[in-house]
């Protein structure tokens, strides 16, 4: 009951900021300049579905993200495993991990264009960027905290260091890896769409910086709103496998 | 540097079941550790069946105090796991997964995850998974020390019919003097540490097999109390000095 209630609440609060928004524009109260009527951006959008115009770009997007994402998971996930079943070399690191994970990512991505050329190569890596770190920390901090008594009881029941890892501490480490992927998928799309509206020739962020290349602030809105769909999306698809795959939590 | 024990010296005679007690923090764990392979001593050596122990102990299973299940797994792929290791196949390794569960009583509950069963069925299956690998030699540290009076009083009843006639040798840790007299064959009784040691060993000469529910009012019982007691009081005395 209550839940149908807060949808219910959910919906009047996000239509009545809309219909204000709608109407304060046609009002003269804000400038349809800088705030374009919410029903403009809808139709935009709506045009860009039906003539199939925007396919090509989120195609490129969802690419470049997809790229990003899974070679930023899989380096993660392996430095992290390998970092902290080897604390020796862990120590050794530490201070360059720190140097490079304090580096704002947005700097890199002038040096990956001229590094990488304007195709999506230069978008992918800058993803990998940001995906690898927050993985990395995550699969690193879940091998560690892997309870010791685990440990123990696998070892006294005969597993080998691999049955370990396998048994043990990847499905252990696997639920702080879940956590850092709903995250990394957002800043994964959001890293492409940065390395795209500085310097591309295809994909959303390319679209929004076209559009406000010629004051289109419909066109920048009505990328934005697809951007967010794309990214919710495919994190309730994230959600699902993530419940599925840790459903032992009971 | 915290020596936990020293100058331990101590032996179990096989098929036996042997406890020991002492006050907390007097390093029973770190006894258990030390015979099972997963901590070397800083000093002397462990000799199981004749044999230097180096690593892990594999003719032990060890029961640990704290919740030792994956809980990734469901009820009988943890009952399985030391089959699963020893690398067996899935099939005998069910099928015996599937009569210890049986044994301890968890029948039906095999798809079940550690998370959706109750304190005393867990410590059931932790049961189940270090009985089915058939070790020569139990470990038990506190295992029952979470469960209520009555689970652990059913559950202690059940790891002796487990035992009985089994030829294993159980090294059971406890601070519960009562526990350790109606389980065992044999008491030893540790010293308050740092640097613990074992300052009495009493035979337990209660005949078997025990119903560790009525054993409690036997005089012999008692009177084994009595004596056992008065040795560890001194050491709990102390115990409560140091902290």
């Amino acid at each position: 009951m209550s839940g149908i209630r807060t949808s219910l609440l959910q919906t009047v609060l996000g239509v009545s900021l809309l219909a204000a928004w709608e109407s304060a524009v046609r009002l003269g109260a804000i400038d349809k300049f800088f705030f374009p009527l919410p029903s403009a951006i809808a139709v935009r959008v709506w045009d860009w579905i039906s003539s199939g115009s925007i396919g090509p770009h989120l195609a490129t997007t969802l690419l470049e993200a997809l790229l990003a994402f899974v070679i930023g998971v899989a380096t993660g996930v392996t430095g992290g495993f390998a970092l902290a079943r080897m604390p020796g070399l862990a120590r050794l690191l530490d201070p360059y991990i720190r140097v490079a994970n304090a580096l704002p990512r947005v700097v890199l991505a002038p040096i990956f264009l001229l590094w990488f050329g304007l195709g999506i190569w230069s978008k992918v890596a800058l993803g990998v960027t940001v995906v690898f770190f927050i993985v990395f920390f995550n699969t690193y901090q879940g091998v560690k905290e892997v309870d010791r008594v685990w440990i123990d009881n696998a070892r006294m029941l005969g597993a080998s260091e691999r049955q370990l890892m396998r048994h043990v501490l990847a499905p252990s480490a696997l639920s702080w890896i879940f956590s850092s992927l709903h995250i990394s998928i957002g800043f994964a799309m959001i890293a492409v769409v940065v390395g795209e509206y500085l310097g591309a020739s295809s994909g959303v962020g390319y679209v929004i910086a076209q559009a406000e290349g010629v004051f289109d602030t419909t066109g920048v809105f009505a990328g934005m709103t697809v951007l967010s769909a794309v990214v919710l999306a495919v994190g309730a698809g994230v959600n699902r496998l993530e419940r599925w795959l840790l459903r032992w939590k009971a | 540097m915290h020596t936990a024990l020293e100058g331990v010296s101590f032996d179990a005679c096989a098929g036996t079941f042997l406890s020991v007690v002492g006050p907390s923090g007097c390093g029973k764990s770190t006894l258990l550790h030390i015979a099972a392979g997963l901590l070397q001593p800083t000093r002397g050596s462990v000799f199981v069946f004749g044999q230097r122990l180096d690593g892990v102990n594999h003719r032990a299973s060890y029961m640990f105090q704290q919740d030792a299940l994956l809980p990734w797994k469901n009820v009988r792929e943890n009952v399985a796991l030391g089959l699963t290791f020893r690398g067996r196949s899935a099939a005998e390794s069910n099928q015996l997964a599937a009569e210890w569960i049986r044994r301890v009583g968890l029948d039906g509950f095999g798809d079940s995850y550690p998370a959706q069963l109750s304190g005393g069925m867990r410590k059931r299956v932790a049961m189940a998974q270090s009985w089915i690998v058939d070790p020569d030699i139990v470990l038990m540290d506190e295992p029952f020390a979470a469960l209520d009076v009555h689970t652990r009083l059913r559950m202690e009843n059940e790891i002796l019919d487990l035992w009985a006639g089994s030829g294993k040798t159980v090294l059971f840790i406890t601070h519960d003097l009562e526990e350790a007299i109606g389980l065992s064959d044999e008491v030893a009784v540790l010293s308050v540490g740092p640097g613990s040691r074992i300052i009495a060993r009493h035979k337990v000469d209660l005949a078997r097999p025990r119903n560790l529910l009525d054993i409690r009012t036997e005089s012999r019982f008692q009177e084994l109390y009595k004596t056992i007691w008065s040795g560890l009081r001194q050491e709990v005395l102390r115990s409560y000095e140091r902290d």
